[in-house]
């Protein structure tokens, strides 16, 4: 195998006395999808806060690209090319829907491709909206976060990740809450994106969408990884469908 | 008497503005109640006569220096010492308040009491408006309180760094996932507010004399007019000026001046009551949807 592009060693995370993630470990190769399924509370979100710097462990070590990445501050992982999307959105609400877009577009990683002229940087962020499948030629770009239909933001999220051209993209159910049509508009573009070779990680509810991206799946129970393989494989899985079963109806 | 209200009123707001807005920027940016701002508004003044009077530089030079020289002992007042306490709201307002009495009492200490400490006119002149005698040092100030008010929103609204702040100001997590370090942010938060609060020292105080009182009636007007004008609001804090600016001519004009305190006060006692995040202030928490 080639060298891993994240490697996740023993990771562990407990809140107070309460354990929401426990001694997980898996390698990532560039290029692979990974999906992370799991009941809710199941440490999902701490694992991808892990990941990407919003959490100090407790124990174990993330590395990425073979550089120990266990203590870097987060915004440091993001110059390295790990972009996030939150499961809760967080837009800057108070900015419209393209200078959302903007603020990442200045940063050092894409800043200087990107280039110094402001109506460029005006382009990508209408293209990658437009992407996303906001309206082109409509008010919805210049409206305010705060005043876009959820489904919006959630795809806003995905913007402001793409805007960073990460190689490590890592979306936290990206696609709860939203419409139908919604996640179809989007779930190409993701395609497209894992085609051209980023790594992906894919927190996701929807076993439907996840199947369509992700090549190998690890499955949560209580913080502990209880399944990894094949997406279609995991599932069948007796333990996955007790702890799935065991708290909704996925 | 009518376009004198009406000139000073408008001279009044802009002093008031200017004097808050450094107070207000940090604040507005980085949630750091910076109380330091009486201290940094004297440290600038005297910091610009000391160059001019006993090192000799030029005017310009002098006052360029001092608004630099002020920006910088607002970064080295966040990285050692608001760093410590970032977040924990109470230490913020006492330690920047105990380092803005240290800076004025060090100042009265060290002797800078009397009627010589003064900074020039930066143009000697007068000139009729509508009928009402105005100085040139007070145009400046309309000047350059202008000035500042547009530079302020392009800043904020157009460059790398000023979106950047912006961004770590409504969410700091967000900020994070975009490769902002929130650390340098405030501290750079802290040094530009510090510098505004330098640029209103430089111009406004040509027109008095500099003494330590000042320093503690800018710290109680900025946080008036901050407060008025709604924490992170530019457009509340331009109101709010020109409401205390000319509230004070008008209650000076015909209540007599004694009354202008009491006017004031009742000012802001009443916006607050109606409105308890200020003028134009927003109440920042948005329901997160699931
Ligand atoms: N910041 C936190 N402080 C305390 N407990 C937390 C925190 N974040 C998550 N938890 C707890 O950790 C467990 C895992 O949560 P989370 O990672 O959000 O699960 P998931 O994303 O799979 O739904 C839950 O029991 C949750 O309450
Ligand atoms: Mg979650």
């Amino acid at each position: 195998m080639a060298n891993p592009i994240l490697q996740v060693d023993h990771l562990t995370k407990r809140f107070g006395g309460i354990g929401a993630v426990y001694r997980i470990s898996f390698d990532l190769q560039p290029g692979e999808a990974l999906g992370i399924i799991g009941p809710n509370g199941s440490g999902k979100t701490t694992l991808v806060n892990l990941i990407t710097g919003f959490v100090k462990p407790t124990a174990g070590r993330v590395t990425f690209r073979g550089r120990e990445i266990t203590n870097l501050p987060a915004y440091a992982r993001v110059e390295l090319g790990i972009a996030r999307s939150f499961q809760m959105v967080r837009p800057f609400y108070n900015l419209p829907a393209f200078k959302n877009l903007i603020i990442p577009l200045f940063s050092p990683r894409v800043g200087k491709r990107v280039g110094g002229k402001s109506g460029n940087r005006d382009e990508v962020a209408m293209h990658l909206l437009e992407e996303v499948g906001f309206e082109r030629d409509s008010q919805v770009p210049y409206k305010v976060a705060s005043s876009l239909p959820h489904g919006y933001l959630k795809r806003l999220e995905l913007a402001r990740c793409l805007a960073l051209e990460p190689e490590l993209l890592i979306l936290d159910e990206l696609f709860s809450g939203m419409s139908m049509s919604e996640v179809a508009s989007v779930l190409p573009l993701i395609e497209k994106i894992r085609e051209q070779g980023t790594t992906i990680i894919m927190v996701e509810h929807r076993l439907r969408e996840l199947f369509r991206i992700a090549n190998r799946a690890i499955v949560l129970n209580f913080g502990e990884k209880i399944a990894e393989g094949k997406p279609e494989e995991v599932i069948a899985d007796e333990q996955v469908r007790k702890a799935y079963l065991g708290s909704e109806d996925a | 008497m009518f376009a004198s209200i009406l000139v000073n009123g408008l001279v009044n707001s802009v002093i008031l503005i200017l004097t808050a807005l450094g107070f207000s920027l940090t604040f507005g940016l980085s949630r750091v109640a910076n109380f330091a701002v009486g201290g940094l508004y004297l440290f600038a003044g005297f910091a610009a006569w000391i160059f001019l009077r006993i090192l000799g530089l030029p005017y310009a030079v002098a006052i360029l220096l001092a608004i630099i020289l002020t920006g910088i002992l607002g970064a080295i007042i966040y990285q050692v010492l608001l760093v410590r306490v970032r977040g924990i709201e109470l230490s913020e307002v006492i330690a920047t308040f105990a380092v803005g009495v240290a800076i004025l009492e060090t100042f009265r200490w060290a002797g800078f009491v009397t009627y010589e400490f003064n900074l020039p006119s930066f143009f000697k002149g007068r000139l009729e408006i509508l009928g009402t005698v105005i100085d040139y040092q007070r145009l400046i100030v309309i000047g350059v309180g202008l000035f500042l008010a547009v530079a302020l929103w392009w800043f904020t609204h157009h460059t790398k760094i000023g979106l950047g702040l912006r961004g770590i100001a409504q969410d700091e997590h967000t900020a994070l996932t975009l490769g902002i370090e929130s650390d340098w942010a405030a501290m750079l938060s802290v040094a530009i507010g510090s510098a505004l609060t330098a640029v209103a020292a430089v111009v406004i105080l040509p027109l008095g004399i500099i003494s330590i009182n000042v320093g503690y009636e800018v710290l109680l007007l900025a946080i008036a007019v901050s407060v008025l004008g709604g924490l992170e609001s530019t457009v509340g804090l331009v109101i709010a000026g020109l409401i205390l600016g000319y509230a004070q001519v008008l209650t000076a004009n015909f209540l007599g001046p004694q009354w202008m305190l009491v006017v004031y006060l009742a000012a802001i006692v009443t916006v607050l009551a109606v409105r308890p995040s200020g003028l134009l202030g927003r109440f920042k928490e948005i329901e997160e949807r699931v």
